[in-house]
C-alpha cells in the first residue's frame, strides 16, 4: 500500500470534467484506489465518490492506492492532478 | 430513385382515397417519381413557367370550373396543352363530373384520370402523408424497437448479447414491443420513425424456448405497429478498457438516415438487469426534454460549492496571516 499527499492546483477545482479524468484513470488499474479528504474516505473509482469529496483549489487530498499495480496508479493519478487537468 | 406504379397506387389506395379509374386500364401502367402534389390551375389557364408536370396533379372544384367555363373549343386546346406534358397521374376530388374531352385526350395521351370521392383538402392531406411514407428514406436494421414510458426506444448490439430477452423483461414489466429482430426504419421531416417489416403481428424468438406471439401472451396493450424513434441503446459486453459514460454531460449521437439520435452504450454483465437501466434512460430524456439535466443540475451544484469553499479558504489563509 502506498500514499501520497497532493494539493489542488487547478483554480476551479476538483469539478466534474477533472473528476471523470481521475475515475477513468484509476478504473484502468486493478489495485483499489482510495481518496481522503479531512474525515472523508472515498472509492477513487466512483465518479459520485470523488465528486461528493467536493475538493476546492487549495484543499489537501491523501491518495492511497493498494495492489499490484499502485505506483503506477499513483504515478499517473499525481500527475493528473499536477497538470491541474489542463486547466488554468 | 423510389417510385411506384400508378396501378400499385389504385389497387392498395383504393378504399382510403375512394378511388375510381375513368381512363383505361393500360395507362396505370404510369410511374409516381414525386412524393408532391401540382394543382394546375395556372397550367390550364396557359402559364406554363415552373409547371411541376411530375407530381400528381389534383383537380379540384376551382380547375374544373375554370374549364367548364371556357367555349369548347378553348377547352379543348387548355387541357390538350396541359396533357401533352407527361405527367404521372391526374386525381379529380369530390366525384365531380369532368369536362368530356377530358377523358377522350387522357386516354390519347396515355395519362391515368383517377376519381377520388374525398374532398380535395382531405385527398391532398392524406395523399400527401401516404406519399411521404412511401418516399422516405427507409433502410433496415438489426435490433429491437419498444416504446417505454412513451419514449421510442431502439435496441441494437450484437447477436446474442440479449435483446430480444431484454424486450421482453420491458414488455414484462408493461412496456409496449413495437418489432423485434428487425426494424424498418423510415425518416419523415427529421423525424425517425419504426415499425415490422412484416404485417405477421408481434412474434419474437427466445433463446432456447423457440418463437412466442407477444400480443397472444400479453395482450393488446403490449404492442404497437409503430413508433418515433427517440434513442438508440447499443447494448455491449462489459470491457474494462471501454470509456462508458459516467457523468452525463456530453452527448453522444448517432446518425440514422441524416437525422441525428441520442446514442447509449450500455455494457451489460451477467445478473445486470437492464430493462431497469432502460425505463431510466427513457424517464431521464423525458427529463431532459422538459429542460431538466440531472448531470448538469448536480456539477452546477458541485462547482458552486467548489468556488465557495475556495474563496472560504483564501478568506483564511490572509486572514491568518
Amino acid at each position: 500500500m502506498i500514499r501520497k499527499t497532493i494539493v489542488i492546483v487547478n483554480k476551479l477545482g476538483m469539478h466534474a470534467r477533472p473528476a471523470t479524468l481521475i475515475v477513468k484513470a484509476a478504473s484502468k488499474y486493478r489495485s483499489d484506489f482510495r481518496i481522503i479528504k479531512e474525515d472523508m474516505e472515498i472509492n477513487g473509482k466512483s465518479i459520485m465518490g470523488v465528486m461528493t469529496l467536493a475538493a476546492e483549489y487549495g484543499s489537501e487530498l491523501e491518495l492511497v492506492a493498494d495492489g499490484v499495480d499502485e505506483e503506477f496508479l499513483i504515478k499517473e493519478i499525481a500527475e493528473l492532478f499536477a497538470s491541474k487537468f489542463g486547466e488554468e | 430513385m423510389k417510385k411506384i406504379s400508378v396501378e400499385e397506387f389504385c389497387r392498395t389506395k383504393k378504399k382510403d382515397f375512394s378511388l375510381s379509374v375513368i381512363t383505361n386500364p393500360k395507362t396505370l401502367e404510369k410511374d409516381i417519381t414525386s412524393q408532391y402534389l401540382n394543382r394546375p390551375g395556372l397550367a390550364f389557364a396557359g402559364y406554363f413557367e415552373r409547371f411541376a408536370y411530375k407530381r400528381i396533379q389534383i383537380l379540384g372544384e376551382t380547375e374544373i370550373s375554370y374549364l367548364q367555363s371556357l367555349k369548347e373549343e378553348d377547352q379543348y386546346n387548355s387541357i390538350k396543352e396541359v396533357l401533352v406534358y407527361d405527367i404521372p397521374c391526374i386525381i379529380v376530388t369530390k366525384g365531380l363530373s369532368l369536362p368530356q374531352q377530358m377523358e377522350f385526350l387522357a386516354n390519347e395521351m396515355n395519362i391515368p384520370l383517377l376519381s377520388s370521392r374525398l374532398t380535395t383538402d382531405k385527398l391532398y392531406h392524406s395523399l400527401r402523408k401516404y406519399l411521404g411514407e412511401v418516399f422516405s428514406p427507409s433502410k433496415t436494421i438489426h435490433g429491437s424497437l419498444l416504446d417505454v414510458f412513451g419514449v421510442g426506444i431502439l435496441l441494437t448490439g450484437k447477436s446474442g448479447i440479449g435483446k430480444s430477452e431484454c424486450a421482453l423483461d420491458l414488455v414484462e414489466r408493461g412496456r409496449c414491443l413495437v418489432t423485434d429482430d428487425v426494424v424498418k426504419i423510415f425518416a419523415q421531416e427529421d423525424v425517425l420513425f419504426g415499425t415490422s417489416t412484416n404485417e405477421y403481428g408481434h412474434f419474437m424468438e427466445v433463446r432456447g424456448v423457440g418463437l412466442i406471439d407477444v400480443e397472444k401472451m400479453f395482450g393488446i396493450q403490449a404492442v404497437r405497429k409503430q413508433k418515433r424513434i427517440d434513442v438508440q441503446i447499443e447494448l455491449m459486453p462489459w470491457k474494462d478498457t471501454m470509456d462508458y459514460e459516467r457523468i452525463g454531460l456530453g452527448d453522444n449521437f448517432v446518425d440514422i438516415l441524416g437525422v441525428k439520435i441520442p446514442i447509449i452504450y450500455l455494457p451489460v454483465s451477467p445478473g445486470k438487469n437492464v430493462a431497469v437501466v432502460i425505463e431510466v434512460v427513457a424517464m431521464n430524456h423525458i427529463l431532459k426534454l422538459y429542460g431538466y439535466d440531472a448531470a448538469k443540475v448536480y456539477t452546477q451544484k458541485l462547482q458552486k460549492d467548489l468556488q465557495k469553499k475556495a474563496k472560504l479558504r483564501h478568506a483564511s489563509i490572509e486572514g491568518g496571516e
